[in-house]
């Protein structure tokens, strides 16, 4: 199975992607196109961004500025992000495939997908990112996640917020290569506790009412309320039951962890 | 459509169609080195090199490669059979299905890093997957190649 398309067109800039992809339905964006391919999926026209110097990460005082069509690759081994959070958000994103596999893959595409087992997405929600689209839209990367529907427009970048703290990311997997059970992504910044869980199986969520009880700093109670108010459900490889108890084990640690 | 590119420093144009990916172009037109295994960007076995880094030939849109420099194993061909002796040293290879995959791996691991860590090697060869060894005959056998090619 593979995605088909009749014609392959290189944007010569965003506008000129944005009027194609509005010329026809059946036109579609691509980022790495590892996905696309993988949903078989029959389009009109496929657009290349590669053309449009999106493949650059930037920084000033306060924020990173992360181009859509930077490859996880680029993305993990940037100095910039290495320095984010002792270099946990990098390993989060290093956690996906081989550097084959990375390389391919993009920024934009792994947000934009908005998968259920993204790690890129577990990995980055706890930290204060904005997604911003072309042409008009700026939205936050929670808010980009809970959007239901089909969302309009280019992913030009993410612009995240530089802070200092600690982070923590696990995924729990069957083998290396493998999607994963469950995510763990907590961050503590400027002095607040974050935690995201994804592959639950539902994409990556904020436990709120246990980064709360979290900021009070009772870990214990918190990674029990983690494991309650968020929706677990059984999958092929593992069962309810299972992301429950992992969600306490690893909520625990990862609050005690970013709180040393 | 047309493609341009240089396969191996030489510069090649080929009809494609718009969502072909860059094993199947390079196959049909000669390229029988590429081995497509799972072709669902999943196995390593079809890596190559674009502009030096590696890359899943099966993942990546032919149209992709517009001007830009890919590597197969033929690009590589002296530092294949060199790394294949230390494959057979070790009893890495058996049906040899995964070893040009292999091959182009560790070059860009060498390209890479100039002395890396177990930890380091392990993560640049996790997505090559092997289904006749256990990995470590590989992982000694690359180890000693690296040394030897510093
Ligand atoms: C075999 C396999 C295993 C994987 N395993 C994991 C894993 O373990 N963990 C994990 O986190 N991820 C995993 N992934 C997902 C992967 O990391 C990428 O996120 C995914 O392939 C999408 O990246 P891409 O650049 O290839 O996107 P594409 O396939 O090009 O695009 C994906 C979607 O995003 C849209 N899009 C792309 N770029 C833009 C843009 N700039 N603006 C608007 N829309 C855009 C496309 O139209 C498409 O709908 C896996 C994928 C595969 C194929």
């Amino acid at each position: 199975m593979s995605l088909r398309a009749k014609e392959y067109y290189r944007a010569s800039s965003l506008e000129d992607a944005y009027n194609k992809l509005k010329e026809n339905p059946k036109n579609v964006i691509v980022g790495g196109g590892l996905w696309l391919k993988k949903t078989g999926l029959e389009y009109h026209t496929i657009i290349d961004l590669s053309n449009l110097g999106l493949d650059q990460i930037k920084e000033d005082k306060d924020f990173i500025y992360v181009g859509s069509m930077v490859s996880l690759r680029d993305f993990e081994n940037s100095p910039i992000i290495n320095k984010l959070f002792n270099g946990v958000i990098a390993f989060g994103v290093r956690e996906v495939m081989g550097p084959a596999f990375r390389n391919i893959a993009t920024i934009g595409g792994s947000v934009y997908g908005r998968f259920p087992f993204s790690d890129v997405i577990a990995a980055l929600l706890p930290l204060d990112v904005k997604v911003k689209l072309y042409p008009n839209q700026e939205m936050s990367l929670n808010d980009l996640v809970n959007y239901r529907g089909k969302l309009d427009g280019i992913i030009e970048q993410i612009i995240i917020r530089k802070e200092e703290g600690k982070a923590f990311f696990k995924k729990v997997k069957t083998t290396a290569l493998d999607f994963p059970m469950i995510n763990f992504s907590i961050v503590n910044r400027s002095g607040k506790n974050y935690i995201a869980i994804g592959s639950r199986p539902g994409v990556a969520a904020l436990a709120y009412k246990a980064m709360e009880e979290a900021d009070k700093g009772n870990y214990e109670k918190a990674a029990e309320i983690a494991s309650q108010e968020l929706q677990f459900l059984d999958s092929s490889n593992i069962s309810k039951e299972y992301r429950i108890d992992l969600t306490k084990v690893y909520v625990l640690r990862g609050l005690k962890e970013v709180n040393e | 459509m047309k493609l341009r590119f240089y396969l191996n420093n030489v510069e090649v144009e080929y009809e494609i169609q718009p969502d072909e990916y860059l094993a199947q172009v390079l196959r049909r037109n000669g390229v029988l080195s590429i081995r497509i295994g799972c072709d669902e960007s999943a196995c390593g076995s079809c890596t190559v090199l674009v502009d030096d880094k590696p890359v899943l030939s099966c993942g990546l849109l032919a149209a992709k490669v517009e001007g830009k420099h890919v590597t197969t194993v033929e690009g590589i061909q002296e530092e294949a059979n060199r790394l294949a002796d230390y494959f057979g040293d070790e009893g890495a290879d058996q049906c040899s299905f995964c070893s040009v995959g292999f091959a182009l791996i560790v070059h860009a691991l060498r390209k890479e890093y100039k002395n890396p860590t177990d930890e380091q090697i392990k993560d640049y060869i996790v997505g090559n997957i092997c289904r006749c060894t256990g990995y470590q005959s590989q992982f000694k056998a690359i180890k000693a190649y690296l040394k030897e090619a510093k």
